[in-house]
Protein backbone atom coordinates (compact mmCIF):
# COMPACT_ATOMS: atom_id res chain seq x y z
CA UNK A 1 0.00 0.00 0.00
CA UNK A 2 2.70 2.63 0.58
CA UNK A 3 3.58 2.88 -2.91
CA UNK A 4 0.25 3.95 -3.51
CA UNK A 5 0.75 6.79 -1.32
CA UNK A 6 1.95 9.66 -3.73
CA UNK A 7 -1.02 8.19 -5.82
CA UNK A 8 -3.20 9.27 -2.97
CA UNK A 9 -1.73 12.97 -2.48
CA UNK A 10 -1.72 13.64 -6.27
CA UNK A 11 -5.41 12.16 -6.37
CA UNK A 12 -6.23 14.37 -3.31
CA UNK A 13 -4.66 17.66 -4.68
CA UNK A 14 -6.20 17.32 -7.77
CA UNK A 15 -9.87 16.74 -5.93
CA UNK A 16 -9.31 19.90 -3.80
CA UNK A 17 -7.97 22.18 -6.59
CA UNK A 18 -11.16 21.07 -8.68
CA UNK A 19 -13.98 21.13 -5.40
CA UNK A 20 -11.86 24.31 -3.49
CA UNK A 21 -10.00 25.83 -6.29
CA UNK A 22 -12.86 28.95 -6.56
CA UNK A 23 -13.06 29.12 -3.49
CA UNK A 24 -9.38 30.45 -2.99
CA UNK A 25 -9.27 32.51 -6.19
CA UNK A 26 -8.38 36.35 -5.22
CA UNK A 27 -11.23 38.23 -7.61
CA UNK A 28 -13.71 37.69 -9.13
CA UNK A 29 -13.41 35.26 -12.98
CA UNK A 30 -15.53 37.44 -14.99
CA UNK A 31 -15.30 40.86 -13.04
CA UNK A 32 -13.76 43.29 -15.54
CA UNK A 33 -11.32 45.84 -14.70
CA UNK A 34 -10.65 48.01 -18.26
CA UNK A 35 -8.07 50.42 -16.75
CA UNK A 36 -5.89 47.48 -15.58
CA UNK A 37 -5.95 45.39 -18.81
CA UNK A 38 -3.00 42.96 -19.51
CA UNK A 39 -1.29 43.87 -15.98
CA UNK A 40 1.88 42.11 -15.32
CA UNK A 41 1.67 40.08 -12.45
CA UNK A 42 1.67 41.81 -8.88
CA UNK A 43 -1.01 43.37 -6.03
CA UNK A 44 -4.42 43.10 -6.71
CA UNK A 45 -3.91 40.56 -9.61
CA UNK A 46 -0.82 38.48 -8.63
CA UNK A 47 -0.74 36.62 -12.09
CA UNK A 48 -1.88 39.71 -13.82
CA UNK A 49 -5.10 40.36 -15.56
CA UNK A 50 -6.42 39.39 -19.53
CA UNK A 51 -7.10 41.73 -22.54
CA UNK A 52 -10.20 42.55 -20.38
CA UNK A 53 -9.01 43.33 -17.01
CA UNK A 54 -9.73 40.03 -15.37
CA UNK A 55 -7.80 38.41 -12.99
CA UNK A 56 -5.83 35.70 -14.56
CA UNK A 57 -5.53 33.31 -11.28
CA UNK A 58 -8.82 33.77 -10.08
CA UNK A 59 -10.16 32.70 -14.11
CA UNK A 60 -7.42 29.46 -13.41
CA UNK A 61 -8.75 28.50 -10.14
CA UNK A 62 -12.66 28.75 -11.55
CA UNK A 63 -11.06 26.89 -14.45
CA UNK A 64 -9.87 24.69 -12.53
CA UNK A 65 -13.33 22.90 -10.92
CA UNK A 66 -14.48 23.41 -14.88
CA UNK A 67 -11.59 21.57 -16.58
CA UNK A 68 -10.92 18.91 -13.82
CA UNK A 69 -14.33 18.28 -13.01
CA UNK A 70 -15.90 18.21 -16.89
CA UNK A 71 -13.07 15.30 -17.11
CA UNK A 72 -13.94 13.42 -14.05
CA UNK A 73 -17.43 13.31 -15.53
CA UNK A 74 -16.43 12.74 -19.00
CA UNK A 75 -14.29 9.74 -18.20
CA UNK A 76 -16.45 8.72 -15.58
CA UNK A 77 -19.58 8.36 -18.27
CA UNK A 78 -17.09 6.88 -20.32
CA UNK A 79 -16.22 3.69 -18.07
CA UNK A 80 -19.61 2.85 -17.04
CA UNK A 81 -20.87 2.94 -20.76
CA UNK A 82 -17.77 0.95 -21.79
CA UNK A 83 -18.02 -1.27 -19.03
CA UNK A 84 -21.25 -2.33 -19.61
CA UNK A 85 -20.84 -2.87 -23.28
CA UNK A 86 -17.99 -5.16 -22.57
CA UNK A 87 -20.23 -6.79 -20.35
CA UNK A 88 -22.36 -7.50 -22.97
CA UNK A 89 -19.75 -8.86 -25.22
CA UNK A 90 -18.05 -10.89 -22.82
CA UNK A 91 -21.56 -12.56 -21.15
CA UNK A 92 -23.68 -12.14 -24.04
CA UNK A 93 -22.39 -15.04 -26.05
CA UNK A 94 -20.69 -14.75 -29.37
CA UNK A 95 -23.23 -13.28 -31.45
CA UNK A 96 -23.81 -10.77 -29.63
CA UNK A 97 -19.84 -10.48 -28.99
CA UNK A 98 -19.24 -10.00 -32.99
CA UNK A 99 -21.64 -7.33 -33.16
CA UNK A 100 -20.53 -5.21 -30.08
CA UNK A 101 -17.20 -5.67 -31.46
CA UNK A 102 -17.44 -4.47 -34.75
CA UNK A 103 -19.60 -1.19 -33.28
CA UNK A 104 -16.56 -0.97 -30.91
CA UNK A 105 -14.27 -1.22 -34.58
CA UNK A 106 -16.54 1.77 -36.12
CA UNK A 107 -16.17 4.26 -33.30
CA UNK A 108 -12.50 3.25 -33.43
CA UNK A 109 -12.19 4.20 -36.87
CA UNK A 110 -12.18 7.71 -36.02
CA UNK A 111 -9.28 9.55 -34.03
CA UNK A 112 -10.97 10.58 -30.85
CA UNK A 113 -10.14 14.17 -30.89
CA UNK A 114 -11.32 14.53 -34.24
CA UNK A 115 -14.19 12.73 -33.89
CA UNK A 116 -14.78 14.90 -30.54
CA UNK A 117 -14.16 18.39 -32.68
CA UNK A 118 -16.38 17.13 -35.48
CA UNK A 119 -19.89 16.24 -33.36
CA UNK A 120 -18.81 19.28 -30.62
CA UNK A 121 -18.65 21.23 -33.75
CA UNK A 122 -21.84 19.76 -35.34
CA UNK A 123 -24.26 19.38 -32.86
CA UNK A 124 -22.86 23.40 -31.30
CA UNK A 125 -20.52 24.47 -29.34
CA UNK A 126 -21.78 24.15 -25.26
CA UNK A 127 -20.49 22.45 -22.54
CA UNK A 128 -23.62 19.72 -23.54
CA UNK A 129 -21.94 18.95 -26.70
CA UNK A 130 -18.71 19.26 -25.44
CA UNK A 131 -19.79 16.44 -22.69
CA UNK A 132 -21.32 14.19 -25.25
CA UNK A 133 -18.56 14.11 -27.59
CA UNK A 134 -15.99 13.44 -25.37
CA UNK A 135 -18.12 10.58 -24.15
CA UNK A 136 -19.24 8.75 -27.19
CA UNK A 137 -15.76 8.97 -28.29
CA UNK A 138 -14.32 7.80 -24.93
CA UNK A 139 -16.04 4.18 -24.29
CA UNK A 140 -13.81 1.83 -26.74
CA UNK A 141 -11.27 1.00 -24.64
CA UNK A 142 -12.60 0.28 -21.04
CA UNK A 143 -15.27 -1.58 -23.46
CA UNK A 144 -12.36 -3.43 -25.36
CA UNK A 145 -10.66 -4.23 -21.81
CA UNK A 146 -13.34 -5.62 -19.75
CA UNK A 147 -14.23 -7.86 -22.74
CA UNK A 148 -10.90 -9.34 -23.34
CA UNK A 149 -10.80 -9.79 -19.64
CA UNK A 150 -14.22 -10.96 -19.25
CA UNK A 151 -14.19 -13.65 -21.86
CA UNK A 152 -11.17 -14.95 -20.02
CA UNK A 153 -13.12 -14.72 -16.80
CA UNK A 154 -16.07 -16.86 -18.31
CA UNK A 155 -14.25 -20.44 -18.03
CA UNK A 156 -12.87 -20.09 -14.98
CA UNK A 157 -14.23 -22.66 -12.38
CA UNK A 158 -15.89 -20.25 -9.57
CA UNK A 159 -17.76 -18.26 -12.39
CA UNK A 160 -19.01 -21.77 -14.18
CA UNK A 161 -19.75 -22.85 -10.87
CA UNK A 162 -21.75 -19.59 -10.14
CA UNK A 163 -23.85 -20.12 -13.51
CA UNK A 164 -24.22 -23.58 -13.14
CA UNK A 165 -25.86 -22.54 -9.35
CA UNK A 166 -28.26 -20.39 -11.18
CA UNK A 167 -26.98 -16.40 -10.32
CA UNK A 168 -28.00 -14.29 -12.53
CA UNK A 169 -26.19 -12.67 -15.18
CA UNK A 170 -26.23 -9.23 -13.35
CA UNK A 171 -25.10 -10.91 -10.06
CA UNK A 172 -22.31 -12.59 -11.15
CA UNK A 173 -21.30 -9.52 -13.45
CA UNK A 174 -21.41 -7.67 -10.08
CA UNK A 175 -19.77 -10.16 -7.67
CA UNK A 176 -17.86 -11.64 -10.11
CA UNK A 177 -16.57 -9.83 -12.91
CA UNK A 178 -16.56 -6.58 -11.66
CA UNK A 179 -13.78 -7.08 -8.92
CA UNK A 180 -11.52 -8.42 -11.22
CA UNK A 181 -12.15 -5.76 -13.48
CA UNK A 182 -11.07 -2.91 -11.01
CA UNK A 183 -7.85 -2.43 -11.50
CA UNK A 184 -7.15 -2.79 -15.45
CA UNK A 185 -10.36 -0.78 -15.21
CA UNK A 186 -8.58 2.05 -12.67
CA UNK A 187 -5.51 2.41 -14.77
CA UNK A 188 -7.46 2.50 -17.82
CA UNK A 189 -9.82 5.56 -16.27
CA UNK A 190 -6.31 7.56 -15.17
CA UNK A 191 -5.26 7.54 -18.68
CA UNK A 192 -8.76 8.68 -20.13
CA UNK A 193 -8.87 11.02 -17.30
CA UNK A 194 -5.73 12.93 -18.91
CA UNK A 195 -7.13 12.65 -22.33
CA UNK A 196 -10.40 13.95 -21.32
CA UNK A 197 -8.44 16.97 -19.84
CA UNK A 198 -6.83 17.56 -23.04
CA UNK A 199 -9.32 16.86 -24.96
CA UNK A 200 -11.23 19.63 -23.12
CA UNK A 201 -8.67 21.94 -23.47
CA UNK A 202 -8.37 21.30 -27.10
CA UNK A 203 -12.10 21.92 -27.55
CA UNK A 204 -12.03 25.09 -25.75
CA UNK A 205 -9.51 26.46 -27.86
CA UNK A 206 -11.18 25.39 -31.31
CA UNK A 207 -14.12 27.28 -29.79
CA UNK A 208 -16.17 24.24 -29.98
CA UNK A 209 -15.96 23.56 -26.01
CA UNK A 210 -17.53 25.70 -22.78
CA UNK A 211 -18.26 28.70 -24.18
CA UNK A 212 -16.29 32.27 -22.88
CA UNK A 213 -16.93 34.03 -20.71
CA UNK A 214 -16.56 31.03 -18.58
CA UNK A 215 -13.14 30.35 -17.21
CA UNK A 216 -12.33 27.21 -18.72
CA UNK A 217 -8.14 27.00 -19.83
CA UNK A 218 -8.55 26.10 -23.56
CA UNK A 219 -10.86 29.17 -24.00
CA UNK A 220 -8.24 31.09 -21.74
CA UNK A 221 -5.13 30.20 -23.87
CA UNK A 222 -7.40 30.88 -26.71
CA UNK A 223 -8.06 34.72 -25.57
CA UNK A 224 -4.49 34.87 -24.78
CA UNK A 225 -3.20 33.84 -27.95
CA UNK A 226 -3.57 37.32 -29.40
CA UNK A 227 -1.82 38.92 -26.75
CA UNK A 228 1.16 37.02 -27.21
CA UNK A 229 3.44 39.13 -28.01
CA UNK A 230 2.52 41.90 -25.82
CA UNK A 231 2.02 39.57 -22.50
CA UNK A 232 3.48 36.12 -23.94
CA UNK A 233 3.15 34.82 -19.92
CA UNK A 234 -0.35 35.32 -19.84
CA UNK A 235 -0.47 32.33 -22.43
CA UNK A 236 2.07 30.00 -20.15
CA UNK A 237 -0.26 29.80 -17.06
CA UNK A 238 -3.54 28.16 -18.40
CA UNK A 239 -0.91 25.60 -21.16
CA UNK A 240 1.13 25.08 -18.04
CA UNK A 241 -1.96 23.68 -15.60
CA UNK A 242 -3.09 21.24 -18.53
CA UNK A 243 0.29 20.22 -18.43
CA UNK A 244 0.92 20.44 -14.64
CA UNK A 245 -2.29 17.98 -13.98
CA UNK A 246 -2.28 16.17 -17.35
CA UNK A 247 1.71 14.95 -16.20
CA UNK A 248 0.89 14.14 -12.77
CA UNK A 249 -2.57 11.75 -13.88
CA UNK A 250 -0.33 10.18 -16.13
CA UNK A 251 2.68 9.63 -13.82
CA UNK A 252 0.08 8.31 -10.89
CA UNK A 253 -1.66 6.12 -13.68
CA UNK A 254 2.19 4.36 -14.37
CA UNK A 255 2.31 3.74 -10.33
CA UNK A 256 -0.95 2.45 -10.58
CA UNK A 257 0.14 0.20 -13.29
CA UNK A 258 2.63 -0.93 -12.04
CA UNK A 259 1.15 -1.56 -8.31
CA UNK A 260 -2.15 -3.16 -9.27
CA UNK A 261 -0.93 -5.12 -12.45
CA UNK A 262 1.92 -6.75 -9.84
CA UNK A 263 -1.01 -8.00 -7.42
CA UNK A 264 -2.96 -9.37 -10.13
CA UNK A 265 -0.88 -11.16 -12.01
CA UNK A 266 -0.98 -14.09 -10.34
CA UNK A 267 -4.63 -15.12 -9.69
CA UNK B 1 -5.16 -16.66 -46.36
CA UNK B 2 -8.29 -17.03 -44.72
CA UNK B 3 -7.48 -14.48 -41.90
CA UNK B 4 -5.78 -11.79 -44.47
CA UNK B 5 -9.54 -12.47 -46.29
CA UNK B 6 -11.00 -11.76 -42.86
CA UNK B 7 -8.96 -8.92 -42.10
CA UNK B 8 -10.26 -7.50 -45.31
CA UNK B 9 -14.15 -8.09 -44.88
CA UNK B 10 -13.61 -6.19 -41.19
CA UNK B 11 -11.96 -3.32 -42.54
CA UNK B 12 -14.67 -3.00 -45.11
CA UNK B 13 -17.28 -3.58 -42.63
CA UNK B 14 -15.94 -0.72 -40.13
CA UNK B 15 -15.43 1.43 -43.29
CA UNK B 16 -18.88 1.60 -44.24
CA UNK B 17 -19.96 1.61 -40.61
CA UNK B 18 -17.55 4.69 -39.96
CA UNK B 19 -19.33 6.33 -43.37
CA UNK B 20 -22.99 5.51 -41.94
CA UNK B 21 -22.20 6.59 -38.32
CA UNK B 22 -20.97 9.99 -40.01
CA UNK B 23 -24.30 10.82 -41.72
CA UNK B 24 -26.24 9.47 -39.07
CA UNK B 25 -24.83 12.66 -37.07
CA UNK B 26 -24.63 14.92 -39.78
CA UNK B 27 -28.26 13.99 -40.29
CA UNK B 28 -29.85 14.43 -36.69
CA UNK B 29 -27.68 17.69 -36.59
CA UNK B 30 -29.73 20.67 -34.95
CA UNK B 31 -30.99 23.39 -37.17
CA UNK B 32 -32.57 22.79 -40.45
CA UNK B 33 -29.61 22.17 -43.08
CA UNK B 34 -31.97 23.82 -46.34
CA UNK B 35 -31.97 26.90 -44.05
CA UNK B 36 -28.34 26.90 -43.30
CA UNK B 37 -27.24 26.07 -46.89
CA UNK B 38 -29.42 29.28 -47.95
CA UNK B 39 -28.24 31.44 -45.85
CA UNK B 40 -24.63 30.46 -46.44
CA UNK B 41 -25.51 31.05 -50.31
CA UNK B 42 -27.14 33.99 -50.62
CA UNK B 43 -25.87 35.30 -47.20
CA UNK B 44 -29.45 37.38 -46.49
CA UNK B 45 -33.02 36.66 -45.68
CA UNK B 46 -34.15 33.57 -47.97
CA UNK B 47 -37.67 32.91 -48.33
CA UNK B 48 -39.12 29.86 -48.32
CA UNK B 49 -39.66 28.90 -51.84
CA UNK B 50 -35.63 29.47 -51.59
CA UNK B 51 -35.15 26.63 -49.12
CA UNK B 52 -38.30 24.46 -50.57
CA UNK B 53 -35.97 24.52 -53.54
CA UNK B 54 -32.67 23.72 -51.85
CA UNK B 55 -34.26 21.09 -49.57
CA UNK B 56 -35.58 19.53 -52.82
CA UNK B 57 -31.89 19.77 -55.22
CA UNK B 58 -29.96 18.56 -51.98
CA UNK B 59 -32.17 15.35 -51.76
CA UNK B 60 -33.08 16.52 -48.01
CA UNK B 61 -36.59 15.55 -48.52
CA UNK B 62 -36.71 12.01 -49.18
CA UNK B 63 -35.98 10.53 -45.76
CA UNK B 64 -33.25 9.30 -44.28
CA UNK B 65 -32.36 6.08 -45.92
CA UNK B 66 -32.78 7.83 -49.71
CA UNK B 67 -30.60 10.61 -48.46
CA UNK B 68 -28.08 8.09 -47.26
CA UNK B 69 -27.94 6.56 -50.63
CA UNK B 70 -27.68 9.57 -52.69
CA UNK B 71 -24.64 10.17 -50.97
CA UNK B 72 -22.84 6.91 -50.57
CA UNK B 73 -23.80 5.85 -54.52
CA UNK B 74 -21.48 8.36 -56.18
CA UNK B 75 -19.11 7.78 -53.63
CA UNK B 76 -18.28 4.68 -54.24
CA UNK B 77 -17.72 5.50 -57.83
CA UNK B 78 -15.56 8.38 -56.10
CA UNK B 79 -17.51 11.51 -56.31
CA UNK B 80 -17.56 12.95 -53.20
CA UNK B 81 -20.52 15.68 -53.96
CA UNK B 82 -20.51 19.00 -53.86
CA UNK B 83 -20.17 21.68 -51.71
CA UNK B 84 -23.05 22.64 -49.81
CA UNK B 85 -22.37 26.56 -49.75
CA UNK B 86 -20.73 27.11 -52.52
CA UNK B 87 -21.92 24.33 -54.66
CA UNK B 88 -18.51 23.03 -56.16
CA UNK B 89 -17.09 20.09 -56.70
CA UNK B 90 -15.20 18.94 -53.37
CA UNK B 91 -12.46 16.87 -54.26
CA UNK B 92 -10.24 19.49 -55.82
CA UNK B 93 -10.26 21.70 -52.92
CA UNK B 94 -9.68 18.86 -50.85
CA UNK B 95 -6.58 17.48 -52.84
CA UNK B 96 -5.22 21.04 -52.55
CA UNK B 97 -5.44 20.54 -48.95
CA UNK B 98 -3.99 17.26 -48.52
CA UNK B 99 -1.24 18.58 -50.97
CA UNK B 100 -0.75 20.84 -47.67
CA UNK B 101 -1.17 18.13 -44.96
CA UNK B 102 1.05 15.00 -46.72
CA UNK B 103 4.29 16.69 -46.12
CA UNK B 104 3.83 17.99 -42.67
CA UNK B 105 2.72 14.80 -41.48
CA UNK B 106 4.98 13.00 -43.33
CA UNK B 107 8.04 15.32 -42.00
CA UNK B 108 6.10 15.45 -38.47
CA UNK B 109 6.45 11.20 -38.91
CA UNK B 110 10.09 11.53 -39.81
CA UNK B 111 11.07 13.98 -37.34
CA UNK B 112 9.23 11.59 -34.65
CA UNK B 113 10.79 8.41 -35.58
CA UNK B 114 14.35 10.30 -35.86
CA UNK B 115 14.42 11.61 -32.26
CA UNK B 116 12.46 8.67 -30.78
CA UNK B 117 14.51 6.01 -31.88
CA UNK B 118 18.25 6.72 -31.26
CA UNK B 119 17.12 7.94 -27.88
CA UNK B 120 14.92 4.89 -26.89
CA UNK B 121 18.31 2.95 -28.06
CA UNK B 122 20.65 4.99 -25.70
CA UNK B 123 17.80 4.78 -22.80
CA UNK B 124 18.30 1.14 -22.50
CA UNK B 125 21.99 0.91 -22.51
CA UNK B 126 22.14 1.43 -19.08
CA UNK B 127 18.27 1.17 -18.10
CA UNK B 128 17.60 3.44 -14.87
CA UNK B 129 21.05 5.37 -15.65
CA UNK B 130 20.87 9.28 -16.39
CA UNK B 131 20.64 9.24 -19.67
CA UNK B 132 17.65 6.84 -18.99
CA UNK B 133 15.98 8.52 -16.25
CA UNK B 134 15.94 12.22 -19.06
CA UNK B 135 14.60 10.30 -21.91
CA UNK B 136 11.82 8.67 -19.59
CA UNK B 137 10.91 12.35 -18.48
CA UNK B 138 10.96 14.49 -21.46
CA UNK B 139 8.95 11.75 -22.88
CA UNK B 140 6.40 12.01 -19.70
CA UNK B 141 6.39 15.84 -20.29
CA UNK B 142 6.11 15.66 -24.53
CA UNK B 143 3.21 12.91 -23.48
CA UNK B 144 1.50 15.64 -21.16
CA UNK B 145 1.80 18.67 -23.33
CA UNK B 146 -1.22 19.69 -26.01
CA UNK B 147 0.13 20.54 -29.35
CA UNK B 148 -1.76 23.21 -29.16
CA UNK B 149 0.39 25.11 -26.22
CA UNK B 150 3.85 23.44 -27.65
CA UNK B 151 3.01 25.01 -30.84
CA UNK B 152 2.54 28.36 -28.95
CA UNK B 153 5.13 28.27 -27.26
CA UNK B 154 7.39 27.50 -30.43
CA UNK B 155 6.06 30.48 -32.23
CA UNK B 156 6.83 32.09 -28.93
CA UNK B 157 10.06 31.70 -28.82
CA UNK B 158 11.44 31.22 -32.84
CA UNK B 159 8.70 33.50 -33.74
CA UNK B 160 8.23 36.36 -31.92
CA UNK B 161 10.96 35.88 -29.36
CA UNK B 162 14.15 35.16 -31.85
CA UNK B 163 12.07 35.84 -35.29
CA UNK B 164 14.07 32.93 -36.84
CA UNK B 165 11.11 31.53 -38.68
CA UNK B 166 7.57 32.70 -39.70
CA UNK B 167 4.60 31.75 -37.42
CA UNK B 168 1.98 30.93 -39.64
CA UNK B 169 0.68 30.56 -43.19
CA UNK B 170 1.93 28.61 -45.77
CA UNK B 171 4.44 29.54 -48.85
CA UNK B 172 8.47 28.19 -48.60
CA UNK B 173 9.70 25.43 -46.37
CA UNK B 174 10.23 27.55 -43.78
CA UNK B 175 6.67 27.90 -42.94
CA UNK B 176 6.86 23.83 -42.51
CA UNK B 177 9.17 24.04 -40.04
CA UNK B 178 7.42 24.96 -36.82
CA UNK B 179 4.46 23.14 -37.01
CA UNK B 180 6.33 19.82 -38.39
CA UNK B 181 8.47 20.64 -35.17
CA UNK B 182 5.21 20.44 -33.29
CA UNK B 183 3.88 17.76 -34.30
CA UNK B 184 7.26 16.04 -34.55
CA UNK B 185 8.17 16.86 -30.66
CA UNK B 186 4.96 15.16 -29.25
CA UNK B 187 5.40 12.00 -31.68
CA UNK B 188 8.97 11.21 -30.48
CA UNK B 189 7.65 11.61 -26.45
CA UNK B 190 5.06 9.00 -27.32
CA UNK B 191 7.12 6.69 -29.33
CA UNK B 192 10.23 7.13 -27.10
CA UNK B 193 8.33 5.58 -23.72
CA UNK B 194 7.05 2.79 -26.02
CA UNK B 195 10.19 2.14 -27.98
CA UNK B 196 12.19 1.49 -24.50
CA UNK B 197 9.47 -0.32 -23.15
CA UNK B 198 9.60 -2.78 -25.48
CA UNK B 199 13.48 -2.93 -25.99
CA UNK B 200 13.61 -3.59 -22.48
CA UNK B 201 11.44 -6.04 -22.46
CA UNK B 202 13.08 -7.67 -25.73
CA UNK B 203 16.63 -7.34 -23.91
CA UNK B 204 15.11 -9.50 -20.81
CA UNK B 205 13.58 -12.38 -23.10
CA UNK B 206 15.55 -15.67 -21.39
CA UNK B 207 16.57 -16.63 -24.14
CA UNK B 208 19.39 -14.13 -25.55
CA UNK B 209 21.99 -15.11 -22.42
CA UNK B 210 21.93 -18.74 -24.13
CA UNK B 211 22.12 -17.11 -27.56
CA UNK B 212 25.13 -15.30 -26.28
CA UNK B 213 26.70 -18.61 -25.02
CA UNK B 214 26.11 -20.44 -27.95
CA UNK B 215 28.32 -17.38 -29.55
CA UNK B 216 25.57 -15.67 -31.68
CA UNK B 217 27.64 -12.16 -32.27
CA UNK B 218 25.97 -9.45 -30.34
CA UNK B 219 24.58 -7.81 -33.95
CA UNK B 220 22.65 -10.29 -34.95
CA UNK B 221 21.31 -11.16 -31.40
CA UNK B 222 19.89 -7.57 -31.74
CA UNK B 223 19.13 -7.46 -35.42
CA UNK B 224 16.99 -10.98 -35.72
CA UNK B 225 16.02 -11.55 -32.34
CA UNK B 226 15.49 -8.33 -30.24
CA UNK B 227 14.31 -6.41 -32.92
CA UNK B 228 11.24 -8.63 -33.77
CA UNK B 229 10.20 -9.08 -30.66
CA UNK B 230 10.21 -5.09 -30.24
CA UNK B 231 8.50 -4.42 -32.64
CA UNK B 232 5.05 -6.43 -31.80
CA UNK B 233 4.36 -3.77 -28.96
CA UNK B 234 5.13 -0.81 -31.44
CA UNK B 235 2.83 -2.60 -34.05
CA UNK B 236 0.54 -2.67 -31.55
CA UNK B 237 0.61 1.21 -30.82
CA UNK B 238 1.14 2.17 -34.36
CA UNK B 239 -2.74 2.48 -35.21
CA UNK B 240 -2.63 4.99 -32.25
CA UNK B 241 0.37 6.97 -33.37
CA UNK B 242 -1.39 7.79 -36.66
CA UNK B 243 -4.49 8.60 -34.21
CA UNK B 244 -1.97 11.15 -32.27
CA UNK B 245 -1.10 11.86 -36.32
CA UNK B 246 -3.99 13.39 -37.72
CA UNK B 247 -4.97 15.11 -34.07
CA UNK B 248 -1.98 16.38 -34.04
CA UNK B 249 -1.82 17.88 -37.69
CA UNK B 250 -5.65 19.04 -37.30
CA UNK B 251 -4.57 21.10 -34.25
CA UNK B 252 -1.25 22.17 -35.72
CA UNK B 253 -3.09 23.67 -39.00
CA UNK B 254 -5.07 25.24 -37.04
CA UNK B 255 -2.96 27.05 -34.68
CA UNK B 256 -0.27 28.01 -37.72
CA UNK B 257 -3.22 29.10 -40.24
CA UNK B 258 -2.45 26.47 -42.87
CA UNK B 259 -4.80 25.67 -45.23
CA UNK B 260 -4.54 22.02 -44.88
CA UNK B 261 -6.81 19.26 -44.17
CA UNK B 262 -7.28 20.46 -40.64
CA UNK B 263 -8.06 24.07 -41.40
CA UNK B 264 -10.43 22.69 -44.06
CA UNK B 265 -12.28 20.63 -41.63
CA UNK B 266 -12.81 23.11 -39.29
CA UNK B 267 -14.16 25.44 -41.99
CA UNK B 268 -16.61 23.15 -43.25
CA UNK B 269 -18.20 22.50 -39.57
CA UNK B 270 -17.81 26.27 -38.82
CA UNK B 271 -19.49 26.95 -42.13
CA UNK B 272 -22.25 23.72 -41.94
CA UNK B 273 -21.08 22.76 -44.74
CA UNK B 274 -21.91 18.87 -44.18
CA UNK B 275 -21.09 17.51 -47.42
CA UNK B 276 -17.36 18.33 -47.07
CA UNK B 277 -17.28 17.45 -43.19
CA UNK B 278 -18.41 13.93 -44.17
CA UNK B 279 -15.73 13.84 -47.14
CA UNK B 280 -12.42 14.51 -44.58
CA UNK B 281 -14.47 12.46 -41.67
CA UNK B 282 -14.60 9.54 -44.12
CA UNK B 283 -11.03 10.61 -45.46
CA UNK B 284 -9.98 10.22 -42.35
CA UNK B 285 -11.17 6.93 -41.23
CA UNK B 286 -10.11 5.54 -44.63
CA UNK B 287 -6.03 6.29 -43.97
CA UNK B 288 -7.36 5.61 -40.20
CA UNK B 289 -8.49 1.35 -41.00
CA UNK B 290 -6.01 0.77 -43.59
CA UNK B 291 -3.44 1.95 -41.44
CA UNK B 292 -4.85 -0.60 -39.04
CA UNK B 293 -5.59 -3.00 -41.76
CA UNK B 294 -1.59 -2.92 -43.01
CA UNK B 295 -0.50 -3.32 -39.26
CA UNK B 296 -2.33 -6.04 -38.47
CA UNK B 297 -0.81 -8.07 -41.48
CA UNK B 298 2.58 -7.03 -40.50
CA UNK B 299 1.65 -8.36 -37.27
CA UNK B 300 1.08 -11.39 -38.42
CA UNK B 301 3.98 -11.74 -40.61
CA UNK B 302 6.20 -10.82 -37.32
CA UNK B 303 4.47 -12.90 -34.72
CA UNK B 304 3.15 -16.33 -36.37
CA UNK B 305 0.93 -16.74 -33.13
CA UNK B 306 -1.07 -14.12 -33.51
CA UNK B 307 -4.63 -14.42 -35.41
CA UNK B 308 -5.56 -17.57 -34.38
CA UNK B 309 -7.84 -17.08 -31.90
CA UNK B 310 -8.02 -13.10 -31.47
CA UNK B 311 -11.49 -11.88 -32.42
Amino acid sequence: MRELRPVLIVAGLLAALALFGPALAPNAPNAIDIPNRLAAPGGQYPLGTDAMGRCILSRLLHGASWSLGLAFLVSTIGLVTGTLIGLSAAMGGRRIDWVVMRVTDIFLAFPDLVAAVVIAGVLGAGTGSLIFALSATGWMRYARVTRGIGLGLAKRGHVVQARLAGLSPAAIARWHYLPALAPSLTVVWTGMLARAILGISALGFLGFGVQPPTPEWGTMLLDARVHMRSTPLQMIWPGGAVVLCVLAINLTGDILRDALTERTEPA
Amino acid sequence: MRQILDLLLRALLVLAGAALLTFTLLWHAPGDPATTIAVARYDSVVSQEIIAQIRAEAGLDAGYWTAFRHWVTPLLAGDLGNSAVSGRPIWPEMRTAMALTAPLALSGLLIGLGLSIPLAMLAVRHPGGWVDRGAVAVASLGAAMPAYWLALLLILLFAVKLLWLPAMGTGSARHLILPALTLGLGTAAALTRILRSALLEARGAPFLPALARRGVQRRERALSHIAPHAAIPVLTVAGLELAFLLEGTVMVEVIFARPGLGGFLIHAIQARDFPKVQAVVLLIALVFVVVNLLTDLLYQLVDPRIGESDA
